[in-house]
């Protein structure tokens, strides 16, 4: 009997420090403070601004919507924004090098950079859109079957489709020399759908104030990097880029370049 | 004993035919002497480890004979199962069919993993009507230990390309550790490796003399980040072709040693980045060089300009070749060949140095046309580049013409169309739609 009651006991000293153990770690930390997250007192940012509207550098400035992102990323931590501007080929090494804190520059996933740095959420997605009249939206691939779909010669869109047609039911093909004029042609009704990037795709609906279907068929997500061993400042930085998504300033960034 | 010989011969067997035997048309057999004789001595140390298991293994299998039948089955299963992988044994010999012999591209296949995708790529090129590719062979990766070479990356290459009838300009560079000081960058070549870097091209031009009569030296030395972050030096550079060439030739009579292609670009003297290509190259012929290369390697792109817009000193565009070659002609006779072994424009969509998808597809081509009717000098327009071994997720792979996945872009049916003379009347593109009336 007094066997039986000791285990017992120790069942419930065992829960009791599972449960113990399970609760310390998931309570909410603080997090660090911006000094800690960017030594320098400052947020240093790598950007390749040779790619409007995302970052552009003139004589003496850079804009651009991942500038006003960098921006908007100092301000949520109570830094102010550096910009490092340089070619594609130093980006990543800039981290390395300590030359930078994070790299915001059209950046996608590449697994084999994925030893070096973390990506942290995407705060845009520049795949391929399938744009069609709000009245008959082509949403898919299926969809395509019998109609008509535009696209910009020699682009993605031009593979895509390719690849498309031998393996759906045959839908007439309509190749533009832009994708402006792959747009113009659902608008004008040349053609059931446009097959572009969905950066083509805003700044042509924003430019002629048209309103129409847009359906993601293909994910190009561009990430945040931060060099592997900081893992509290990609956490920090997951954190605010939620938060901006979140208070709508992400949108408000977007929707203000694109 | 009699199990142990016949294991023995198995494992021998298969250890000596693995990836061995190849015999090429021009008598280059793969592998080497020192590979062979490393799995000559493999297979001796299994021959002993075999004898010695013998006795035990004879008492043993008596008690436990069903074991070694699971075992041996099992055995059987992985082996068949391995077999089918991808392999890429040599098909019959192949010709390029072109009617545009002056349709070239630079490969990037000394990074590739899978030897079918070696296969695969250069099976593209062979089909798109190109007859020559251009690769890279670093030095590093080959003699990463002195005097010890691995030739199996080249060997992979070079194998496949002569069965698929294509011509190979192999590009040299990369120094090895032990030929540079610590610390240094891959791109560091001493004054007191320059011997040891002939010694290798001397060895690599012997080797595969027939597939590979063109090697170039080094990698646009008017960089610094090319030249191991020293100052530029254009009469290092001659010191290094010096070096080179007499080598080069006594190994392969054949050979032509090929200048290394100069960066395009605007750097002025004095800049810690670089140098300006035709300031380079006029301190090169001027610090001798000229007398120790045959041929000139040539890198120009054309950027957002068509290919016939006019070339100046301050701007980079396609037609900055003929800067080059003028310079060629003032300090020589000017009946030196000339190879544009980087050439090309890329169609990102944001990149500010890029142009539409469009418009790459019909520069490229006038630009094949425009060398034909212009440039007797020129021998090769390589286009940069055919494909990655992987992709690099940004602007730089929107040069290529084959994606790291074998999608094959448009551009690749239009070179083909036109290498092959195919190239009909009918419009690629629609005109620009009208609103409807």
């Amino acid at each position: 009997m007094a066997a039986r009651s000791r285990t017992r006991v120790l069942i419930l000293l065992a829960a009791a420090i599972t449960a113990a153990v399970v609760l310390i770690q998931n309570l909410p930390r603080p997090e660090p403070a911006p000094e800690e997250l960017f030594p320098t007192g400052e947020m240093r940012i790598a950007v390749d601004a040779s790619n409007p509207p995302f970052a552009v550098a003139t004589a003496d400035d850079l804009f651009g919507l991942e500038i006003d992102l960098g921006e908007a990323l100092a301000d949520h931590f109570g830094l102010p924004a550096r910009f490092v501007n340089m070619s594609f080929d130093g980006l990543y090494d800039s981290l390395k090098a300590d030359q930078a804190d994070l790299v915001i520059a059209m950046l996608t996933i590449d697994p084999l950079r994925t030893g070096d740095v973390l990506y942290t959420r995407h705060y845009f997605d520049a795949g391929l859109v399938l744009v069609s009249p709000l009245e008959r939206p082509i949403q898919s691939m299926r969809e395509l079957a019998g109609h008509r779909l535009a696209y910009e010669f020699g682009s993605n869109a031009d593979t895509l489709a390719r690849r498309w047609l031998r393996r759906i039911h045959p839908f007439e093909t309509a190749p533009y020399e832009l994708p402006s004029y792959a747009l113009d042609a659902v608008r004008f009704g040349h053609a059931d759908a446009a097959l572009v990037d969905a950066v083509s795709a805003r700044l042509h609906l924003r430019e002629h104030q048209w309103q129409a279907a847009l359906h993601y068929v293909t994910n190009n997500w561009y990430p945040i990097a931060v060099p592997i061993d900081e893992v509290a400042r990609w956490q920090a930085l997951n954190r605010a880029l939620q938060i901006l998504d979140d208070n709508g300033t992400l949108d408000r960034i977007i929707t203000k370049w694109l | 004993m009699i199990i142990a010989a016949f294991l023995n011969i198995t494992l021998t067997n298969f250890v000596m035919n693995r990836n061995s035997g190849d015999i090429t048309p021009s008598g280059i057999q793969y592998p080497d002497k020192q590979t062979r004789l490393f799995r000559l001595v493999a297979a001796d140390v299994t021959i002993a480890g075999m004898i010695a298991a013998d006795s035990w293994l004879r008492t043993s299998l008596i008690r436990h004979w069903r074991w070694y039948l699971r075992l041996g089955i099992a055995w059987f299963v992985i082996s068949q199962l391995g077999a089918i992988g991808p392999r890429a044994p040599l098909g019959p010999q192949q010709v390029v069919n072109t009617q545009h012999p002056i349709v070239c591209v630079h490969t990037r296949l000394i990074d590739e993993v899978w030897e079918w995708k070696i296969q695969r790529t250069l099976q593209l090129v062979r089909e798109m009507g190109a007859d020559t590719i251009v690769e890279f062979f670093p030095w590093a990766y080959i003699e990463s230990t002195q005097d010890y070479y691995d030739w199996e990356p080249a060997d992979r290459i070079i194998r496949h390309a002569e069965n698929q009838g294509l011509k190979v300009i192999a590009r040299m560079g990369l120094v090895p550790g032990w030929a540079r000081p610590r610390d240094s960058t891959l791109n560091y070549l001493p004054e007191n490796a320059f011997d040891e870097l002939a010694a290798f091209v001397a060895d690599f031009a012997a080797r595969y003399a027939g597939v590979v009569d063109h090697i170039i030296i080094w990698n646009e030395p008017n960089l610094a980040f090319e030249w191991g972050y020293r100052p530029i030096d254009p009469a290092a550079y001659a010191r290094l072709l010096e070096a080179v060439y007499a080598p080069a030739h006594a190994a392969n009579p054949d050979v032509v040693i090929l200048a290394a292609g100069l960066a395009p670009t605007l750097e002025p003297e004095g800049s810690p980045n670089g140098l300006n290509d035709i300031l380079y190259l006029e301190q090169l012929y001027q610090a001798g060089g000229g007398n120790f290369f045959d041929a000139l390697a040539v890198h120009t792109y054309g950027f957002t300009e068509p290919p016939e817009a006019e070339p100046a000193f301050d701007r980079l565009n396609f037609r900055r070749a003929e800067l080059l070659h003028e310079i060629m002609t003032h300090y020589e006779a000017g009946d030196k060949p000339v190879f544009i072994t980087e050439t090309g424009w890329n169609d990102h969509p944001r990149w500010t140095k890029a142009v539409r998808p469009a418009q790459r597809i019909q520069y490229t081509l006038d630009a094949f046309r425009y060398v034909e009717a212009n440039w007797p000098w020129l021998e090769k327009l390589c286009l940069w580049a055919f494909r990655y071994p992987a992709p690099t997720y940004s602007y730089p792979d929107n040069f290529e013409i084959v994606t790291s996945d074998f999608q094959i872009r448009p551009i690749y049916y239009a070179i083909q169309d036109y290498a092959l003379h195919r190239e009909g009347n009918t419009d690629l593109w629609l005109p620009a739609p009208e609103p409807a009336s």
